[in-house]
């Protein structure tokens, strides 16, 4: 018979109402066996106690809704942004505050690389930088021999050196106005848009497709979410070629491989295409690799201004944003996913996006009928109670970005849509006063992983400078708990296997080092000690 | 190696962007195109020119290849870069809200490629209608005014009500969308070489050219007034010019786009320049170039 393992716990958060608390968890065969006190597993015979995890808190694991591969990848290169960051090995990255600071921290690298290798720094966002805007005087510090280039923390914008912008052949002379020239009509170093990027990302070897999907982002990716507490994870718009789909089989396969990824196929194109691939996929779905939903794209970013956003729109007067996807082919596409069984998520930063996305869905729902389908809006950041009211009648689901209201709080009050639409953005109380299907996300590498610290944005709603973005649309602790496992785990389909402790569901835990629910301790600090994924302990 | 030019097809979805290449694939060019679409399946290549096809790829005999473009566009057309041999030149089919102009930047800044113009592609029957789509109005709009040559489908390129839908988009060259070898004539590479033929008037259906030896010795200046004087119509241009203080000047001339780069190597001066068909087409750049010289 096969062995059954009781791990004890100085607290067991359960997520299930008839039983929220708990002290003991019994495991068998990577599933849950019985939970309660010490004598929980007595009808099930024998059994053998773990005290591993006696001195932490359990809770269901962490479900990260909303996230991209990348974000393990990215720290294959040297982390150069304002927040203090923690990478997949463990060891802690402070934030950079100053210029100087950050050439230091690339002239370190340089020092680590071979003689030549270009150096790469990411996640950085100048607004937290009260000094000269980075330019290439400050790069060629770091080195004049190769290239050196900082990608900005919203990936359209980089930061070059001297000899990169020589590599690329760029000149006083380059048309582009993305290659952008000082006032004596050099270029400063500064790149904006993948045009004026490419040329540069393209000599230095940085592909964003293989940091995507090489073996090595499935591992870091696998990594991170281990320290984030996170036992299933998204990777929301995945290209899943034929040798991406071996590669990720044979590496989540492996018996250590410590998180369950569900990724989207990207949506693009002819909608019966898109909708042959995504079931061919979910043919080939495991445990831990769950094919066949796909991502849609439809609008912009709001910091970007390029979402797209109702009357009276952006603050500073900007045009409307932009569509990656036309109306039309958002109905065609929601329609096709509808009639194949095939769920979708879809981006949507704006509320217009939201608006014509619903529409969409509600057409595709009179002529294919589905109770089941939970389409996800992704992001909603700018969703009304009208807007959550109809997503809660069409049964779709809504995944917040309630990181938002903390990193880009203020600049949404300051600059893109004013103080009255930015207090209700992410209006995460509305989405569940409504009845709406909620979860909460970080959209990583965008914002860092970690649930809790989402969940800590949901509860306080405060922005970087202190102000509270309407206090009314906060949530409570174990509200906010609940998105981060049985919320986001319902808008994946997999509720009825994860997000929360009971006989019958997968052993996936986070081992916290305090109490979340207690009130002395904010969420974003509680210590995460790692995670039990199938009853297998990784402990960081 | 030879920089890749970049030509864009944009325009709304339906409008004809994917028969349109389709068109440009089956024309004699003599080239070895590279097209990047979205929609892989609306690709219809004739069997007898069918020389392999695979998930993301297909290849024909004459040396054209069609790729997709799913994923990352920029690295696409990277790969396209990479190909050896590398091709003749590269057609991007930008998505049907994208904007052409977007795209067509990367030729801009790669120095390994060359801007060869936009081209957009009008349904000439729905877009007034499109057109009053608020939601999608402005990108559509975009579309129009970032192409050098605009290509009407469905009905005749100067249809009225098409004109006055387009309103301050529609100056640029316009030409209709089953006139795949005036399209092809004005855009791909081969009709328009610096070692053009003394002076000529060499006359293709839809489009003229022209060409004169012996250019006058011109300072960047004096080259940028003159281009600023290029009469419309004028679709591409192309010159080799001496600079009175010594070296040459290579000009590029694509719709709005303009190129002047310093050459030290020596060359035989020329000038070449191609337009749309009409009757006053070839003296306008006649008086355009005497107005220098």
């Amino acid at each position: 018979m096969a062995e059954t393992r009781i791990f004890a716990a100085k607290k067991i958060i359960t997520m299930e109402r008839g039983q929220p608390e708990a002290t003991h968890v019994a495991v068998r065969d990577g599933r849950i066996l019985a939970v309660g006190g010490a004598d929980c597993a007595a009808p099930w015979g024998d059994f053998t106690i773990d005290d591993r995890l006696s001195d932490a808190v359990l809770m269901p694991g962490l479900v990260e809704g909303h996230a991209h591969m990348m974000a393990g990848a990215m720290w294959r290169y040297v982390y150069v942004g304002f927040h203090d960051r923690i990478d997949p090995d463990g060891k802690p990255w402070a934030g950079v505050s100053t210029t100087d600071a950050m050439v230091d921290r690339l002239a370190g690298e340089r020092a680590r690389l071979a003689p030549g290798v270009p150096v790469f720094g990411w996640g950085f966002d100048p607004i937290f930088l009260a000094s000269e805007r980075l330019n290439r005087i400050h790069l060629d510090q770091v080195a004049t021999d190769r290239p050196v280039a900082v990608m900005f923390s919203n990936f359209h914008l980089m930061c070059v050196n001297s000899a990169a912008l020589k590599m690329a052949g760029y000149t006083a002379e380059t048309p582009l106005d993305g290659v952008v020239k000082g006032p004596d009509g050099e270029p400063t170093g500064e790149l904006q848009e993948m045009a004026a990027m490419f040329p540069v990302l393209r000599r230095m070897g940085i592909d964003f497709r293989t940091l995507s999907q090489s073996a090595e982002s499935i591992a870091a990716y696998g990594q991170v979410a281990v320290r984030a507490g996170v036992t299933t994870i998204t990777d929301l718009y995945s290209m899943m070629e034929d040798d991406d789909v071996e590669q990720m089989l044979r590496q989540t396969g492996a018996e250590d491989y410590p998180v369950r990824i569900v990724p989207a196929l990207g949506a693009a194109g002819d909608p019966a295409r898109v909708a042959d691939r995504a079931l061919r996929l979910r043919a080939r779905s495991t445990d831990k690799l769950r094919l066949g939903a796909v991502k849609l794209m439809t609008d912009g970013s709001i910091q970007g201004w390029t979402a797209r956003v109702r009357w009276p729109g952006y603050v500073g007067g900007q045009p409307n944003g932009l569509w990656n996807t036309a109306p039309d082919e958002i109905f065609a596409l929601a329609e096709e996913m509808q009639r194949r069984g095939v769920q979708m998520h879809i981006h949507v930063n704006g509320d217009e996006a939201a608006e014509v996305s619903l529409d969409a869905l509600d057409a595709a729902a009179r002529k294919h009928p589905w109770l089941g389908a939970r389409h996800v809006l992704q992001h909603c950041q700018m969703m009304d109670r009208a807007l959550f009211r109809r997503a809660a009648e069409l049964g779709v689901a809504c995944n917040l970005f309630a990181n938002h209201l903390w990193y880009f709080g203020d600049q949404h009050a300051a600059r893109t849509i004013g103080p009255d639409r930015a207090c209700r953005m992410n209006a995460v109380r509305t989405a569940l006063d409504e009845g709406v299907l909620t979860a909460i996300h970080s959209d990583a590498p965008v914002t860092p992983l970690g649930p809790l610290v989402t969940a800590w944005c949901a509860v306080n709603r405060q922005a970087m400078s202190g102000v509270t973005l309407g206090p009314q649309e906060r949530i409570s602790r174990a509200q906010a708990l609940e998105l981060i496992t049985l919320g986001a785990a319902s808008t994946l389909k997999l509720d009825h296997e994860i997000g929360s402790i009971a006989p019958g569901k997968r052993a996936d835990f986070a081992v916290l080092g305090a109490d979340p629910l207690e009130n002395g301790l904010a969420l974003k600090d509680v210590p995460v000690f790692g995670t039990v994924f199938g009853g297998r302990v990784n402990r960081v | 190696m030879s920089r890749l030019p970049l030509t864009v097809v944009g325009g709304y979805l339906g409008s004809g962007k994917t028969t349109l290449i389709n068109r440009l694939l089956a024309v004699d060019h003599g080239l070895r195109l590279a097209v990047l679409v979205n929609d892989f399946g609306a690709i219809n290549i004739d069997a007898a020119l069918l020389k392999s096809a695979r998930e993301d790829t297909i290849e024909l005999t004459n040396g054209c290849v069609c790729c997709s473009m799913a994923g990352n566009l920029y690295y696409a057309i990277g790969d396209m870069l990479d190909r050896s041999p590398r091709p003749d030149h590269l057609i991007v089919e930008a998505s049907g809200i994208a904007d052409p102009a977007k795209i067509a930047e990367l030729a801009l800044s790669e120095p390994e490629m060359a801007y060869a113009g936009i081209l957009t592609v009008i349904d000439g029957i729905n877009y007034p209608v499109q057109l009053a789509n608020p939601r999608i109005s402005s990108q559509l709009r975009g579309q129009a005014s970032a192409a050098d040559l605009l290509v009407v489908s469905k009905t005749p390129p100067d249809d009225p009500a098409v004109t006055a839908a387009l309103g301050d988009c529609g100056s640029d060259p316009r030409v209709g969308a089953d006139d795949a070898a005036t399209v092809a004539g004005l855009v791909l590479g081969r009709t328009l070489t610096r070692e053009a033929p003394a002076e000529s008037r060499a006359k293709h259906p839809g489009y003229v050219q022209w060409s004169s030896t012996s250019p006058p010795e011109l300072t960047r200046t004096e080259i940028e007034a003159l281009l600023s004087r290029l009469p419309s119509g004028v679709l591409r241009l192309k010159a080799l010019i001496a600079d009175p203080s010594g070296g040459m000047w290579e000009v590029h001339v694509v719709g709005e786009q303009r190129e002047i780069t310093q050459r030290v190597k020596s060359g035989c001066a020329a000038v070449a320049a191609i337009g749309l068909e009409g009757a006053e087409m070839v003296d306008a750049i006649e008086d355009w170039w005497n107005s220098t010289v």
